[in-house]
C-alpha cells in the first residue's frame, strides 16, 4: 500500500521533487525562530521537586549565579602595585552591565570587621590602595586574621586572590566573562595570570561554542558521508540525491522542532549530526541493490520496481525500529532528552519518506545511457568487499559452534563490565583538557576552597528558630564535619558570622571562637553585624525572619560522584547527630542539581533502553512471525550494547549524558543490520532450501549493503572525534565502537546462529 | 589637616549664610543648587535645638517579607557648629530590646559610634569609615539618617517643576570624589516652600537608577514641617524600607550628658519608656 508512494514517484519524478522542495522550504522557514538553551537546570522538569526547591533557596537567600575571577601573582599579591591593579580591576568590573554591584566580593567592596585597640572597626578590606610595603603587609595581616576570608578570597599562600562576581542572569555569563577578560588583560603584567571559573560560565560558554562546533561539524560530516558514498558508488549524480535526503531530513526534523516552539538545547543541537548518517542508510541499500540488478535488466524503471519489491518492507521496518529506538528516549524524565528522541525519530521517518520518493524520482531523471555506461564500467573490477565478504561467510558457517560459544563467553565478560560502570558527569569536563575553562577550574580549585557551589538549606518551624543556640551550634558542627571531607574546601554560614562577631566584640584570641549560649546574645550579635556591615552579607545566609538558614558548601571538584559522596557523608552525620527538633535540612545548589538530573538520567535511560528493546522485539515478532527469528535478530544490538558499555565499565570511562544517549541510537540502528540479514536470508532459504547456498548468497550483495552501511555510519560519525567539546567526541568515538560491534555480530554471529538453530524457524 | 579646617570653615560659613537668608524669608533671588541643598539639609537634619522621635522601620524584602525595627531616637545639635549627637534605643525586634546606639557626628571627619550589647553588658566603640553602609540592615545608609556634608558634592539646579502639586527645585548632586559616595549622581526634588526633599533618585556607578527616596506624609509638628513617613526603595534588588515617625517633638530640652556611655548602659527613663 505504502509502495504506491514509490510507484507514484517513479511515474511523476518532477512533480514529486517540486512538492518536496516546497515542503522543505516551509520547514527551513522555521529556523530563524530558534531559541538557544544551555541551562543544565532545564535537564529537570520545571516542576521537579529539587528544582523547585533550588528556586526557592535562591529566592530566600538572594543567591545569584556567580562568576569567580582568580588573579595570581607569582611574587604574591600583597604588593602595592598588584593591590592597585586589583582595585582598578574591581572598579571596572562594577561598571559592567549585568553585574550585581552590591554583592561583588573583592578587597575594595567587602567589609572586614576587626578588633583594634578595643574598638570594633568596620571597613573595606582595602579602603585605599597602600603606598608602602608596611601598609600592604597590614592589609595582609587583617585578611588572614579573619577566617571567613582565607581560601575564599585569598589563597593560603597569598599568591592568589578571588573576586566573586554575581550576575543578574545565568545566560549573561559568557558575555560578562568576555568583558571581565578584557578589563583584566589591560592591567596584568608579567608573572600575573587570571582565571575565570564557575559553573555558569562553563555552561554558557559551552552553549556558544556548541553552535560554532555544529557549524563546522555538520558540514564536515556531510562531506565525509559524501566522500564515503562516492567511494562506494563512484557516481556523483547518484550520490547527490542521498545527500539531499540527509540534509532535507535535518531540515524537516529541526524545522518541526523549532516550529513547535522547543528550544535548541545541548541535546537537540546534536540532532543534525545524528540524523545525517542515519538518513542515508536506506538510500545506500537502494543504490546498492540498484547497482546489482541494473546490469541484468538495463532499464531504470524495471530495476527500480524490482528493487522496491525487494527492499520496501525491510526499509520500512528498519526505519520504524530506528525511530522507535530514539522514540524510547521519550520515556526518560529529562525534557531535553525527550525532545531530542522525539525529533530524531521524526527526522528518521522523514528520511524514510524522502528516500522512497526522492531517490527513485531522481534516478528516473538520469538518462538511461549515462546510467548504463557508469554501472557497466564499475562492474568490471570487483571491489575489496566483494572479495573479502564470502570468506567471512565461509568462516562463520564452518566454525559456527566455536563462534556461538565464544560469543556467549564474550557476552558474559561484557555483563561483568557492565557492573563496573561508574555514573558521573561534570559540565566543566565537557571541555577539552587544555581549554581555558578546564585550566581555570584546576588552578582555582588548587588555590581556593572550591568553585563548585552546593547549599545545605536549613529550615525551622517558626521564625527565629535559626537563632536557637542548639541550632546554631549544630550548623557549626556540621560545617566542621563537612570541611573534614576531602572534596569540600570551605563552608560558610550564619554561624561563622556569629562566631566572628563574638571574637571581635570580646577582643582577641582564637579560643573564643564559639557559639554563644543564649538566643538573645545570638540575636544581638546578628543585629550588630547588620548595623556594621552590608546587610546582603547576612541575607545570603539567613532568610528574613530567621526561620531558614543556608550553609554554603564550596567543593573543589564538581563531579556528581563527589557530590554523591558528600551527600552520603552528611547523611551519616545526621544519623549520628540528631538534628535539633523542628529543623529540617536539605541539599540544593547547582552542583547538587546536576547530580539529581544525572540520577534521573541513569534511571530514565535504563527505562528507555528496556522499553525500546521491548518495542523493537515486538516489531520483530510482527515482521518475522517467529519468536526464534525475532530473538536472533536482537543479537547484534544486544552484543553492541553489552560489549560497548561493558568496555566503558572496564576502562573506567564515566557513564555520562552522551554515553547514555548512544544506547538508544544503537538500539535503533543495530537492528537494521539484523532485519536485512534475516529477511533476505529467509527469502533465499525458502527459495533454495539449502543453508550453504543461502549463506553464499547472503555474503554477496546483502552483506555488501550491510557493510557499506556500516562504513557510512561508522565513518560518518568519526569527524566528531575532532570536536573541541568532549560530549561530541564521546558520541563520535563511542558510536563508532557500538556500530563496529553490531556489524561484526551481524556478519559473524548471525550466520553461525542461523546454521545452528535459525533454519529451524523458517518454513519452506 | 588644612583640608579639614577649611571644610569646617566653609561649612559653618555656609550654614551661617543660610540662616541669614532664611531670616529674610521668601527669597526674591534665585538660589543656587548648593544653597538649596544647604537649606534643605538644615530643615531636614538640623531643625530645632533637639528632637525626639519614636521611629518604626519596616524592612521589606522583594518577596514581601518584613523585618521590624522600632526605636526611640534622640538628637541634639551642638549649637551652630554643625556637630550633632544621636542616641537610639531599640524596642524591637524583641531579642535586641535595650540595645542602644550612639553617634557623635562631626564635620570633616568620621563620626564616633558606640553600641551597647545588653546580653553581655558591653559597650563597644565602632569605627566605621564608611557612612555608606546600611543602617540596621535597612535601605537607608548612615548618611541618609544623619546627613552628608554639603561640600562633598557639586550641586546644580537643573529645573523647577511641579511634583504632586508642589513647586519643586530639581537639584543634581555629583560627588567631587568618586570614592566618597556609593552613588555617581543624585537628583533631588526639593519643595520650594518647605525645602524638604520630596523625592531623591540615586544612580549607581554605572549610571543606572539604584535607589529612590520618597517623602510620604508631611505634617506640621510644633509649627515645623516634618516628614512623618519616608520610603527608600532599592530598585535593583526590590528591597525597600518604610520609616514612620510615630511621635515627634522638638526643643524638649535634652541635656548633653545623656549622650554618654553611662546612658548607653542604662537608658534615660525620662525620655524612653
Amino acid at each position: 500500500m505504502l509502495k504506491k508512494l514509490t510507484y507514484f514517484s517513479i511515474d511523476h519524478p518532477k512533480l514529486v521533487i517540486i512538492l518536496i522542495l516546497v515542503l522543505t522550504g516551509l520547514f527551513l522557514f522555521q529556523f530563524p525562530k530558534a531559541h538557544i538553551d544551555t541551562d543544565p537546570e532545564n535537564m529537570l522538569e520545571a516542576n521537579q521537586s529539587d528544582r523547585v526547591f533550588y528556586d526557592q533557596v535562591k529566592k530566600d537567600f538572594g543567591i545569584r549565579d556567580i562568576i569567580v575571577l582568580g588573579i595570581t601573582d607569582e611574587n604574591g599579591i600583597f604588593q602595592t602595585e598588584t593591590l592597585g591593579k586589583i582595585a582598578r580591576i574591581t572598579e571596572d568590573i562594577l561598571k559592567i552591565d549585568g553585574v550585581v554591584i552590591e554583592d561583588v566580593i573583592s578587597f575594595t567592596t567587602t567589609d572586614n570587621v576587626i578588633s583594634e585597640g578595643g574598638m570594633m572597626q568596620v571597613r573595606r578590606i582595602m579602603e585605599t590602595v597602600p603606598q608602602t610595603k608596611e601598609d600592604a603587609e597590614a592589609i595582609k595581616a587583617s585578611i588572614y586574621d579573619n577566617p571567613l576570608f582565607v581560601e575564599k578570597i585569598v589563597s593560603k599562600d597569598g599568591d592568589a586572590v578571588a573576586l566573586y562576581i554575581p550576575i543578574q542572569q545565568k545566560d549573561m555569563s559568557y558575555d560578562i566573562s568576555k568583558e571581565i577578560e578584557s578589563v583584566v588583560q589591560k592591567e596584568l603584567g608579567r608573572g600575573q595570570n587570571y582565571y575565570i571559573a564557575g559553573l555558569p560560565v562553563a555552561e554558557d560558554t559551552f552553549g556558544s561554542e556548541m553552535f560554532l562546533q555544529m557549524g563546522i561539524l555538520a558540514p564536515l560530516i556531510g562531506l565525509v558521508i559524501f566522500l564515503l558514498m562516492f567511494f562506494l558508488f563512484r557516481k556523483a549524480s547518484l550520490v547527490v540525491s542521498p545527500m539531499i535526503v540527509a540534509m532535507f531530513s535535518v531540515a524537516w526534523g529541526m524545522g518541526a522542532m523549532i516550529g513547535l516552539g522547543f528550544t535548541v538545547h545541548i541535546m537537540s543541537s546534536m540532532i543534525p549530526i545524528f540524523l545525517m548518517p542515519i538518513a542515508v542508510l536506506d538510500s545506500v541499500h537502494i543504490l546498492s541493490e540498484f547497482y546489482d540488478r541494473y546490469p541484468a535488466l538495463q532499464d531504470r524503471k524495471q530495476t527500480l520496481l524490482a528493487v522496491t519489491d525487494e527492499l520496501f518492507t525491510p526499509m520500512f521496518y528498519t526505519s520504524i525500529t530506528t525511530a522507535v529506538g530514539f522514540g524510547s528516549l521519550t520515556l526518560a524524565a529529562i525534557p531535553p532528552v525527550r525532545v531530542f528522541g522525539a525529533f530524531v525519530a521524526i527526522g528518521v521517518m522523514a528520511a524514510w519518506l524522502l528516500t522512497v520518493t526522492l531517490i527513485p524520482a531522481s534516478i528516473m531523471l538520469i538518462r538511461e545511457e549515462k546510467l548504463s555506461a557508469k554501472v557497466a564500467k564499475r562492474e568490471k573490477k570487483p571491489s575489496l568487499l566483494t572479495k573479502l565478504l564470502p570468506g567471512v561467510g565461509r568462516f562463520a558457517f564452518g566454525q559456527s559452534r566455536i563462534i556461538v560459544f565464544g560469543a556467549a563467553a564474550l557476552l558474559a565478560v561484557g555483563i561483568w563490565g557492565l557492573t563496573k560502570i561508574v555514573v558521573n558527569d561534570n559540565p566543566v569536563n565537557w571541555f577539552n583538557e587544555d581549554h581555558k575553562i578546564r585550566i581555570a577550574d584546576r588552578v582555582m580549585n588548587h588555590y581556593f576552597g572550591g568553585t563548585y557551589m552546593a547549599y545545605l538549606a536549613i529550615e525551622g518551624h517558626q521564625p527565629d528558630d535559626i537563632k536557637r543556640p542548639e541550632v546554631m551550634a549544630y550548623i557549626s558542627e556540621l560545617q566542621k564535619y563537612l570541611e573534614e571531607r576531602d572534596v569540600v574546601g570551605k563552608t560558610s554560614s550564619v554561624a561563622d558570622i556569629v562566631k566572628r562577631v563574638e571574637r571581635v566584640l570580646k577582643g582577641g584570641s582564637e579560643a573564643q571562637n564559639r557559639i554563644p549560649e543564649s538566643q538573645d546574645e545570638i540575636g544581638q550579635y546578628l543585629f550588630l553585624f547588620l548595623m556594621s556591615g552590608n546587610p546582603n552579607d547576612l541575607d545570603n545566609f539567613v532568610d528574613y525572619d530567621y526561620q531558614k538558614a543556608n550553609i554554603w558548601v564550596q567543593m573543589k571538584r564538581g563531579d556528581n560522584r563527589d557530590m554523591e559522596k558528600v551527600e552520603q557523608a552528611v547523611q551519616q552525620f545526621f544519623d549520628n547527630n540528631h538534628v535539633p527538633e523542628g529543623i529540617e535540612i536539605r541539599w540544593s545548589g547547582l552542583t547538587y542539581i546536576n547530580k539529581v538530573w544525572q540520577d534521573l538520567m541513569v534511571k530514565g535511560m535504563l527505562k528507555a533502553v528496556l522499553g525500546g528493546f521491548l518495542a523493537v522485539f515486538i516489531l520483530m515478532l510482527i515482521l518475522f512471525r517467529s519468536p526464534g527469528l525475532a530473538f536472533i535478530s536482537m543479537m547484534p544490538l544486544t552484543f553492541a550494547i553489552v560489549l560497548s558499555y561493558g568496555l566503558i565499565g572496564f576502562i573506567g570511562k564515566d557513564y555520562d549524558m552522551p554515553i547514555a544517549v548512544c544506547s538508544s541510537l544503537a538500539l535503533g540502528l543495530s537492528i537494521d543490520f539484523a532485519i536485512h540479514f534475516i529477511q533476505r536470508f529467509r527469502r533465499k532459504f525458502q527459495e533454495c532450501g539449502d543453508l550453504e547456498n543461502t549463506i553464499g548468497y547472503i555474503f554477496q550483495e546483502p552483506a555488501r549493503a550491510i557493510s557499506r552501511n556500516a562504513f557510512v555510519i561508522i565513518f560518518g560519525f568519526l569527524p566528531l572525534v575532532f570536536a573541541s567539546l568532549t560530549p561530541y567526541v564521546t558520541v563520535g568515538a563511542f558510536f563508532a565502537m557500538l556500530m563496529s560491534f553490531s556489524t561484526l555480530t551481524t556478519l559473524i554471529l548471525l550466520p553461525a546462529l542461523m546454521r545452528m538453530v535459525g533454519f529451524r524457524f523458517m518454513k519452506r | 589637616m588644612l583640608d579639614k579646617k577649611l571644610i569646617r570653615f566653609i561649612t559653618s560659613m555656609t550654614i551661617f549664610s543660610v540662616l541669614l537668608t532664611h531670616g529674610l524669608a521668601e527669597s526674591q533671588e534665585k538660589l543656587s543648587g548648593q544653597e538649596i541643598i544647604n537649606k534643605s539639609q538644615q530643615i531636614f537634619f538640623y531643625v530645632g535645638k533637639d528632637m525626639k522621635a519614636k521611629v518604626l522601620m519596616k524592612l521589606i524584602s522583594k518577596s514581601g517579607k518584613e523585618r521590624i525595627r522600632e526605636l526611640t531616637m534622640l538628637r541634639l545639635n551642638k549649637g551652630e557648629s554643625g556637630e550633632q549627637k544621636y542616641y537610639m534605643y531599640f524596642h524591637r525586634p524583641a531579642d535586641v530590646r535595650e540595645m542602644t546606639f550612639m553617634i557623635w557626628k562631626y564635620l570633616g571627619k568620621n563620626d564616633d559610634r558606640w553600641l551597647y550589647v545588653p546580653s553581655i553588658k558591653l559597650v563597644r566603640r565602632i569605627a566605621a569609615n564608611d557612612k555608606n553602609s546600611s543602617f540596621v540592615g535597612s535601605d537607608f545608609t548612615y548618611e541618609d539618617i544623619s546627613g552628608r556634608e554639603v561640600v562633598e558634592d557639586t550641586h546644580t539646579l537643573n529645573a523647577e517643576e511641579e511634583l504632586n502639586g508642589k513647586s519643586v527645585n530639581v537639584v543634581e548632586s555629583i560627588p567631587k570624589e568618586e570614592k566618597s559616595a556609593f552613588y555617581s549622581r543624585k537628583v533631588s526634588w526639593i519643595d520650594q516652600e518647605t525645602f524638604l526633599p520630596l523625592k531623591e533618585e540615586y544612580y549607581d556607578k554605572r549610571g543606572d537608577l539604584y535607589k529612590i527616596f520618597t517623602a510620604g506624609k508631611i505634617e506640621s509638628v510644633q509649627g515645623i514641617a516634618t516628614i512623618m513617613q519616608r520610603t527608600m526603595a532599592n530598585v535593583k534588588n526590590g528591597h525597600r524600607t518604610i520609616v514612620t515617625f510615630e511621635e515627634v517633638s522638638y526643643n524638649i530640652g535634652l541635656r548633653e550628658d545623656i549622650f554618654s556611655e553611662r546612658y548607653l548602659r542604662s537608658a534615660p527613663r525620662k525620655w524612653i519608656k
